[in-house]
C-alpha cells in the first residue's frame, strides 16, 4: 500500500490518483454550462434568421455545433476519463483511433467531393498522345494549347472500352484478337471474353485453381504458359488435349 | 487522520468481510508480477476496446456527413422534425449520470461503500431516465406519424424523397447508442449487484467500477456529438 498518510486534494488509492470531488463538480458545471451555450447558440441562431429573414451561411452552425462538442468531449476525456491522470499509453490509443477516423472521414470526403471530376475525363473524347493536362491544372506545355492533338469521339465510351472496339476492329475477328491476346496472357480468361475463346482456344487446361476442397499452390510460372498450343485446332480434339495435360498441371502443384 | 484505507469508518460485518469476492481478499492474476500491472493492462485493453467502439459510431458519423452533403435538403428537414428540448434534456441526463459514474470510481478508490451505491444507483436511474424520455418522447411518437426508417417509413408530409434516409440515420444512430446505454446500464447494475452483496470493490481492487464507468463515459462522449449533430445542425 502506498501513501497512506495523504490527505490533500492529491489522495491516492494503491498509487493511483484519486481525482477530487470540487474537480469533479467543477466539470460537470463546465459540462452543463456548454450544453446551454450550445443550446442558446442554437436558438440565437434561429432567431436571427427569422426576424431579419437572412440565411446565414451553413459553417456557422456546423462549426459553432461542433466546436463545443469538441470542448465537452475533451473535458470528459480528461478528467471523467481520467486521462489526465493516466499512463500516456492510453491517451496515445485514443489519438491512434480518433486519426484513424479522421483519415476515414477526410479520405470519404475527398471521394465525395471530386468524384464528379474524372467523370468526363473517363469518357467522350479521347485526344492522341493526351491532352497534356490534369484533372484541373493548366497544360504542361504551352504548344498542347496552340496546337491540340487531334481528337477522337468516343461515342461515350469510356477510353478501355473504346480501345477494345478498336482493337477488335483492327483485329479482323474476334477470334484473331483474343488468340492474339492468349498468345501473350494465357494465365487466366479476360473479363471481357465473354464468348469464351479462353476455352475455345484451349488455354484453360493451364488453369489448377484452388476452390474449397483444394489447394492449389501456384509457385513460379503458370504450368503450360509455353507448351505449344495451336489456336487453330478447333473443339473436337479438346478433351484429348485436356487429358494430355493433366499430369502436367498436377505436377506443377507439387 | 483519515487515510485513505479506513475512509469507510464502518467496518463490514464478518460474515462479508471474511467472503472472498470481499475487496480486501481479491487476489490479482497470477501472471502479472503486481496489482498495478493486473490493473493497468486491463484497463488499457478496455481503452482498446473503447477504440473500436469510436470507429462503430465513426461509421455513423461518415454516413451521416456524406448524406448531409448529398442531401442537405433532407437533413434540413429531417433536423427540424426533431426538438432539440428533449436531445438537451437526455444530454443534461447523460452528462449527470457521467459525474456520478466518476464519483463511483473515487468513492471505490477511498473505501466509500456507501456512497459508491448511491452514485450507481443515481447513475442507473439517469439510464433509465434516459431510455424512458427517447422512447416516450421521441420513438414512438415519431413512429407514431409514420417518420420509420426505410420501408417502414410513411409519414405524408415528407418535403424530399431522402428524408427516409434521414430517419434510417436517426434510428440506426440513436438505437445504437441506446443500445449501448442498456449495456453500460447492466455492466453498472452488476458493479453496484456486487458491491451491495459482497463490498466486491475498494481501494485494491476497483478495476470493475472503472472500466464500466469508462464504458459509461464513451457513451455520454458519442451522444455529446450525436446531440449537436442530429438536433442542432440543420
Amino acid at each position: 500500500m502506498t501513501n497512506h498518510d495523504t490527505t490533500t486534494h492529491e489522495e491516492h488509492a494503491h498509487g493511483h490518483r484519486v481525482v477530487s470531488w470540487q474537480t469533479q463538480l467543477a466539470v460537470l458545471a463546465i459540462l452543463l454550462f456548454f450544453t446551454f451555450t450550445t443550446v442558446l447558440f442554437y436558438n440565437a441562431e434561429s432567431w436571427v434568421e427569422n426576424a431579419f429573414d437572412i440565411h446565414l451561411p451553413w459553417w456557422i452552425n456546423v462549426i459553432g455545433a461542433m466546436s463545443i462538442a469538441t470542448v465537452k468531449a475533451l473535458l470528459v476525456c480528461m478528467f471523467f476519463m481520467g486521462l489526465r491522470y493516466d499512463k500516456a499509453l492510453n491517451t496515445f490509443a485514443l489519438l491512434f483511433c480518433l486519426f484513424c477516423v479522421g483519415l476515414f472521414l477526410g479520405i470519404t470526403m475527398i471521394d465525395l467531393e471530386t468524384r464528379d471530376r474524372i467523370y468526363t475525363w473517363k469518357e467522350g473524347e479521347v485526344a492522341l498522345g493526351g491532352t497534356g493536362k490534369g484533372l484541373d491544372t493548366p497544360s504542361v506545355d504551352a504548344r498542347f494549347d496552340s496546337s491540340p492533338a487531334p481528337t477522337f469521339n468516343t461515342a461515350g465510351l469510356g477510353i478501355v472500352e473504346f480501345r477494345r472496339a478498336q482493337g477488335l476492329e483492327e483485329a479482323g475477328s474476334e477470334l484473331a484478337f483474343w488468340t492474339d491476346h492468349y498468345h501473350h496472357h494465357a494465365e487466366h480468361q479476360h473479363a471481357a471474353d465473354i464468348n469464351n475463346f479462353f476455352t475455345q482456344l484451349g488455354y484453360d487446361h493451364h488453369l489448377a485453381l484452388p476452390d474449397a476442397n483444394q489447394a492449389v499452390p501456384r509457385i513460379g510460372l503458370t504450368a503450360g504458359l509455353f507448351s505449344a498450343v495451336d489456336p487453330t485446332e478447333t473443339h473436337n480434339t479438346h478433351a484429348a488435349d485436356d487429358a494430355a495435360h493433366q499430369p502436367a498441371a498436377e505436377d506443377a502443384g507439387h | 487522520m483519515q487515510t485513505t484505507l479506513d475512509a469507510d469508518t464502518t467496518p463490514a460485518p464478518a460474515h462479508i468481510a471474511n467472503h472472498p469476492t470481499h475487496w480486501r481478499n481479491r487476489p490479482f492474476a497470477a501472471h502479472f508480477r503486481t496489482r498495478d500491472d493486473d490493473f493497468d493492462a486491463s484497463k488499457f485493453g478496455m481503452w482498446l476496446f473503447l477504440t473500436t467502439e469510436v470507429l462503430l459510431f465513426a461509421g455513423i458519423f461518415c454516413a451521416y456527413a456524406v448524406f448531409r452533403m448529398m442531401y442537405p435538403e433532407a437533413w434540413s428537414n429531417g433536423s427540424h422534425h426533431l426538438d432539440w428540448r428533449f436531445g438537451a434534456g437526455n444530454t443534461v441526463v447523460l452528462l449527470v449520470s457521467s459525474w456520478t459514474a466518476a464519483s463511483a470510481v473515487r468513492c471505490a478508490q477511498l473505501n466509500k461503500q456507501k456512497w459508491l451505491k448511491i452514485n450507481l444507483i443515481i447513475t442507473l436511474i439517469c439510464a433509465a431516465l434516459f431510455l424512458f424520455i427517447k422512447f416516450k418522447f421521441e420513438y414512438s411518437v415519431k413512429l407514431g406519424d409514420g417518420k420509420a426508417p426505410g420501408t417502414f417509413f410513411s409519414y405524408a408530409f415528407a418535403e424530399s424523397p431522402y428524408e427516409i434516409l434521414w430517419w434510417s440515420l436517426y434510428y440506426m444512430g440513436t438505437g445504437l447508442h441506446a443500445l449501448h446505454v442498456v449495456i453500460g446500464g447492466c455492466l453498472l447494475g452488476w458493479v453496484l449487484y456486487r458491491s451491495w452483496k459482497y463490498q466486491a470493490y475498494g481501494p485494491t481492487e476497483y478495476l470493475m467500477v472503472e472500466n464500466s464507468a469508462l464504458y459509461w463515459h464513451i457513451v455520454d462522449l458519442i451522444w455529446i456529438f450525436l446531440f449537436p449533430l442530429l438536433y442542432l445542425i440543420h
